[in-house]
């Protein structure tokens, strides 16, 4: 009896003050500050940077980064660069970046530049100031090449969102996917005519359509704001093209899907429309886009899978703490995860140092949100098939019912490609 | 020749979207004389008013659509009661108080975070049907049918009403026009509501071929300037034929010369216009002036 008083009396007050108190310890300590330098007023920085915020407070809540030994909790400061708007100078973006490193004095940048244009402008100025940039969102391989020429120089850079390689890779592995199924073999190529949409369409037709004996039946570029397609799917349908290879980041390409649908051309549409990642655009486009394929850039983004946890965890745990669903397809998954890597490197660092962290960040070795994360030498995220093994990129397709169906890659698949009502295979 | 009769299907189409777009603009300078750059602002903040009214009062979509374009209507008399007014004559300070205007009301959308793919309206009818071997949908056969009947409309009520003589008087030669009494403020203040409203109206018929965004406004404002200066500003005809001129224009472009020269044409028809006849191809505008 005595033992029970002493447990209530001592133990459990004790306890919960640990509880209580530790957390509060650590928020009282100087915050880290993290640096979200991003086009915020689109939707794949607005979702990123509210990725970050999320992980911030659940490391927060859990008492912060031990740096150490002291715990120290994360303070996230953001700024629009409006990269991603048109006809916004790279300079403006790179002035918001410098402004926020002289002014908030980040020990990190996570997101970064949304157009690939500003990340390599960016290089030298998150050179000079050596800060980490764990980027989420631009893509171009180019960066990776410029790490390798001159890597203490640009060590400070890191990708943890696909590239344009990887892309190319998922789009060929889906193409090949439609062809041993269904015999098709005539692609008509869509891409907006903005760099990382051009080189990606260039290289698909190099490395893979060529090769694997497709007929490139046409391709159109369009200027970023098109809206209208219908000229374009007209000349689709006479092209006698069985597959439609879109590749757009703009908001205005959800028109692509809704024309295609009341235009009925007779073709499969797979590649990657932006507007088209999220669950909200069953809705958005008057449930009218069933069998439409499109890409989610990163597991976690705007889609997750049970064969990867955390991504399931993290789509919830967002969805409650913000209200509403992940819808950006790109950028949302690695912010998230970019957070918890940076504190992992802290920690194993045991200090702050530019340096130091990364250092501990090369040797990432994470299962998470991405799947398993490794860094290759050009400090991009190696994506590949298997999520045990590599980050995982994956590919779905609208049902009639309104659901987003994994069908590639076949590690993540919950089912098989559907031709839309009218589309008959070639076998 | 499915191919040739899509083509011109599709060009009326967009010439109808053109002329919806560029018939706000042109009313409001033709008879205020203000180059109201505030326009693609108006577009935009209608198509959001009708969204936010649909879903967070959810309210009916017909009442939404009316409201929204009642509160833009409004809300041009209160630019120009407030703004305009006290500028009025001074060109270039009316261009850039509008402009100002505009790009704030923009870049607030933008600041309080109405950016995604979900912001788009739903539309009239849900249906497509084949016309001469082509797929149309019935919300673009809407907006044509909606185009021509808001020119006849607006051809009405300028020759037939007291309000529209008024208006036409006021364009045609203010200081005659004081001397039977039209007062040019309140007729001013009218034209650009009257074109704040006709930009929500396009906004409506329109948006549900697509989605919201403040970029929107950006591109609007630009379309409506080059069929009105193509067209001549102030020009009512001008707006039509500028219409069907870039209309089939650009989609002639997109299916037989390739869709990356779509704006390249509309921009080049634009600089050939003003190095050719400044005053566009109806203006009267300035004619006198070019001749001398």
């Amino acid at each position: 009896m005595k033992k029970k008083q002493w447990v209530f009396r001592y133990l459990v007050p004790v306890l919960l003050g640990i509880f209580f108190i530790t957390p509060m310890i650590a928020l009282a300590a100087d915050p880290i500050v993290i640096g979200v330098p991003t086009s915020t007023g689109f939707l794949e920085g607005k979702e990123g940077l509210k990725a970050v915020e999320l992980a911030v407070s659940e490391i927060n809540s859990a008492g912060g980064v031990t740096v150490g030994k002291v715990k120290r909790p994360f303070k996230v400061e953001s700024i629009d660069i409006r990269d991603a708007a048109p006809g916004v100078p790279v300079p403006e973006a790179l002035l918001g970046i410098e402004k926020l490193i002289l002014e908030k004095k980040p020990s990190a940048l996570l997101v970064g530049p949304f157009r690939s244009e500003a990340l390599m402008a960016s290089m030298d100025i998150i050179a000079k100031y050596k800060v980490p940039l764990l980027g989420a969102i631009a893509m171009t391989p180019a960066s990776e090449e410029k790490i390798k020429q001159e890597p203490e120089k640009y060590k400070y850079i890191f990708r943890l969102s696909l590239n344009a390689k990887y892309l190319v890779k998922y789009l060929a592995g889906t193409m090949g996917l439609i062809n041993s199924e269904f015999g098709f073999n005539k692609v008509y190529i869509l891409n907006q005519d903005v760099e990382w949409a051009r080189k990606t369409a260039e290289i698909l037709g190099q490395v893979y359509f060529q090769k694997a004996g497709w007929t490139i039946v046409g391709q159109e570029s369009f200027p970023t704001g098109t809206s209208d397609f219908s000229s374009t799917l007209m000349k689709i349908r006479s092209s006698g093209a069985q597959v439609i290879l879109p590749i757009f980041d703009m908001p205005q390409s959800g028109i692509l899907v809704k024309q295609w649908n009341s235009m009925k051309v007779p073709c499969l549409m797979a590649g990657f429309i932006s507007p088209l990642a999220g669950p909200g655009a069953w809705k958005t486009f008057d449930q009218k886009i069933a069998g439409a394929i499109n890409s989610i850039f990163e597991m976690g983004s705007a889609i997750a899978s049970p064969k990867v946890p955390k991504s399931v965890a993290f789509l919830n745990a967002y969805a409650k703490h913000f209200g509403n669903p992940i819808e950006a397809g790109h950028g949302p998954g690695p912010a998230y995860e970019s957070v918890y890597i940076l504190a992992e490197a802290i920690e194993r660092a045991g200090s702050i140092d530019p340096d130091a962290i990364v250092a501990e960040l090369i040797k990432t070795n994470r299962q998470g949100v991405l799947g398993q994360v490794r860094f290759d030498d050009g400090h991009q995220v190696i994506y590949d098939m298997n999520p045990q093994e590599s980050a995982v990129a994956a590919m779905f397709q609208w049902t009639p019912d309104g659901k987003r169906m994994i069908v590639f890659p076949t590690s993540l698949a919950e089912g098989k490609i559907q031709l839309p009502a009218g589309l008959t295979s070639a076998k | 020749m499915t191919m040739l009769t899509g083509t011109i299907i599709y060009a009326i189409i967009n010439s109808a979207i053109l002329a919806l777009i560029a018939i706000g603009f042109n009313l409001t300078f033709g008879i205020s004389g203000v180059a109201n750059f505030a326009f693609g602002a108006f577009y935009v903040m209608a198509a959001y008013g009708v969204w936010m009214l649909i879903h967070m009062a959810h309210l009916p979509y017909l009442l939404a659509v009316l409201i929204s374009i009642s509160i833009t209507t409004l809300s041009g008399a209160l630019m120009y009661r407030f703004v305009i007014v006290r500028i009025k004559g001074q060109t270039l300070s009316e261009v850039i108080a509008t402009f100002g205007i505009g790009l704030s009301v923009l870049e607030l959308f933008r600041y309080f975070g109405f950016v995604g793919f979900e912001y788009t309206l739903p539309v009239f009818y849900d249906k497509s049907f084949i016309i001469a071997g082509a797929y149309v949908d019935a919300q673009r056969l809407l907006i044509v049918a909606f185009a021509v009947a808001l020119i006849i409309a607006l051809w009405l009520f300028t020759h037939y009403t007291h309000l529209g003589l008024a208006f036409r008087g006021i364009a045609q030669d203010e200081r005659t026009s004081l001397t039977f009494g039209m007062d040019p403020d309140r007729i001013a203040s009218l034209a650009v509501s009257f074109g704040a409203g006709l930009a929500a109206i396009a906004a409506t018929v329109i948006v549900p071929l697509g989605s919201i965004s403040p970029e929107e406004g950006y591109d609007v404002l630009i379309k409506a300037l080059a069929v009105c200066i193509i067209g001549g500003l102030g020009s009512s005809g001008g707006v039509i034929i500028a219409s069907v001129v870039i209309g089939f224009a650009e989609r002639f472009t997109d299916s037989y010369i390739g869709s990356h020269w779509t704006m390249i044409v509309s921009l080049a028809a634009l600089l050939m216009v003003l190095v050719i006849k400044p005053s566009g191809i109806f203006g009267k505008q300035k004619e006198l002036e070019e001749r001398i």
